[in-house]
């Protein structure tokens, strides 16, 4: 029984590639381009060179492939249930029909449809953990900070919101490890969670979540309380330990980013879309 | 019914970059009616090797034996060895998730399917071995219990499972003398009167040491003894080297014996101290 063994959102592995050396604020502005651009891409050579792509900032990172994979695990099954649906429930009166049974009707769109969704959601998953992977909570927060500073103009609390945010990452874990506890306690007394069709494993999971929830909510008013202790006022007057400089390396991220995104935009715009 | 632990290894986070091995080569074998007290520092396996009594770990490399039932075979039946190998946790709050006293101990003998009258038996004798009344407590929600009353309640919740072995993973942390000795008098009972195996895990070197009859020193993932408590307590300085304080009464006859006193070894009781300490001195007025 080990549930955090397949969570890599939210953790940092440490490295000494140009990557990790990046400016925080260079990772997330390229990781949002990427982003961006993935979600205008809707024809199989644009996936093609984002694989590419990230496949090659992978390999630079030095950070093994199986183990950014990895978390995309336990969201595969989630991942089937959603290609099915496309599958089944997208209408196109033009499409091709493949098949038909009752209301349902799987046809050439919905297949489409369904690759074209679990193509962006892989993508997504995989940068997002590719980001956290390689930059720290702490740079991810200065990062983020920094660059919310100007709406502070206009009202916006940036330092609250970014702190939140980082709880939140954090608790991913802490939330993972507690789970496990309880279910380990909970198999300890004869729970099958290992047993049983999907209706009788989804049943088990609900007697789970009382303790989880309380216990999410105790760990939050500690948290409060520490913070508290330690005299944290919010964001007015907060100086930093480390000042954040954009170097070489981030010119030449720049550089590589817009030749990439220069040969994906003529690729969305020349090639066939999918859909 | 033994456990049978066969070359065991153990590492978290297999297959990662975080992947760290907890257990080493460890075998060994508890048998029926035994009370076997588990002792080493923090972090040292623990916790990992006692789960594996009860098939909450399944082993990757070597093999756990309950009952002769292999827990890494796909066919063995893991719910009647986790309903044989009982197992109290750390932290209480973690197992107790029920609204009402009596709905978390019954939780286990539901999961067993019997009929309800039964499982009503099961639920008051468990109240009863721990001391809860079940009259005035069976109704109370959880959360208004107290520290020690909060372990009895885990406890009863896997007695009702009926185990024939016991693993009690440092239950009298953080509890007050009094509700520490309660407890302590309860698994004292278990194993009198019941002859339930029972495996001690714990902090306190003097609690293991007037509980267990044997006694299994764990310190980096390794057995590093395995022997009577007598015998355990007399290698004074290898259990101080790990960082493991020795019993209070093992350091008074220490010191004494240091300052010329002639006291025999392995006294562990204040009892036996208080005899060998008395003769002593009363040898020592003779001689004067």
């Amino acid at each position: 029984m080990e549930l955090t063994k397949n969570i890599t959102l939210g953790v940092y592995l440490p490295g000494k590639s140009f990557i990790h050396n990046l400016d925080p604020r260079t990772k997330i502005i390229a990781a949002t381009i990427i982003i961006v651009l993935l979600l205008f891409s809707r024809s199989y050579p644009a996936f093609a060179l984002s694989a590419l792509f990230i496949a090659a900032l992978i390999i630079f990172s030095g950070l093994p492939a199986g183990y950014v994979m990895r978390g995309l695990k336990p969201m595969l099954p989630v991942l089937a249930i959603m290609w099915v649906f496309q599958l089944f429930l997208f209408k196109d009166p033009d499409a091709a029909v493949y098949f038909q049974w009752w209301i349902f009707e799987a046809t050439e769109a919905g297949l489409q449809m369904g690759n074209l969704i679990i193509l962006r959601v892989l993508f997504l998953f995989t940068i997002t953990t590719f980001l956290t992977l390689t930059t720290s909570v702490v740079s991810l927060t200065d990062g983020l900070e920094s660059m919310l500073k100007p709406l502070q103009a206009i009202g916006l609390p940036s330092q609250e919101l970014v702190m939140t945010l980082v709880i939140a990452l954090r608790f991913v874990l802490i939330l993972a490890e507690e789970l496990e506890k309880i279910i380990k306690a909970q198999m300890a007394r004869g729970v099958a969670f290992d047993r049983g069709n999907f209706i009788q494993k989804t049943r088990k999971i609900f007697p789970v979540f009382l303790p989880l929830f309380i216990g999410a909510f105790k760990r939050a008013e500690e948290l409060i309380v520490a913070m508290d202790a330690r005299s944290y006022t919010g964001g007015k007057g907060r100086t930093k330990m480390k000042t954040l400089h954009m170097g070489r390396v981030d010119l030449g991220a720049a550089a590589l980013m817009i030749i990439y995104s220069g040969l994906l935009i003529y690729i969305i715009t020349t090639t066939e879309p999918m859909i | 019914m033994p456990i049978e632990v066969i070359n065991l290894n153990h590492s978290y986070k297999e297959g990662t970059p975080f992947e760290k091995q907890v257990l080493f080569d460890i075998n060994l074998v508890i048998d029926d009616g035994e009370f076997v007290g588990i002792i080493g520092p923090t972090r040292s396996g623990k916790t990992t090797l006692a789960q594996h009594f009860n098939a909450l770990h399944i082993p990757r490399r070597g093999k756990v034996l309950v009952d002769g039932v292999d827990t890494k075979d796909k066919q063995a039946d893991l719910i009647t060895v986790r309903h044989r190998v009982g197992y109290v946790f750390q932290n209480p709050d973690y197992q107790l998730f029920a609204p009402t006293v009596g709905e978390d101990i019954a939780f286990g003998p539901l999961n067993q399917k019997l009929p309800g009258s039964e499982v009503e038996k099961k639920v008051r004798e468990a109240m009863d071995q721990v001391g809860l009344d079940y009259k005035t407590l069976y109704n109370r929600d959880i959360f208004a219990l107290s520290g020690g009353q909060k372990r009895r309640a885990a406890i009863a919740g896997v007695l009702a499972c009926r185990p024939r072995i016991l693993v009690l993973d440092d239950v009298t942390a953080g509890l007050d003398p009094r509700g520490r000795e309660d407890i302590l008098a309860v698994i004292r009972k278990l194993h009198r009167r019941q002859n339930i195996t029972i495996i001690f895990i714990s902090n306190s070197m003097d609690e293991v040491a007037s509980m267990a009859e044997r006694i299994i020193v764990i310190d980096g993932g390794r057995v590093l003894m395995d022997d009577t408590t007598k015998k355990v307590f007399a290698r004074f300085a290898e259990l101080r080297s790990i960082g493991l304080e020795l019993p209070e009464v093992s350091v008074l006859i220490d010191e004494l014996q240091q300052a010329g006193f002639k006291l025999p070894d392995g006294i562990l009781s204040v009892n036996e101290a208080l005899h060998s300490i008395s003769s002593a001195l009363r040898e020592m007025e003779a001689q004067k």
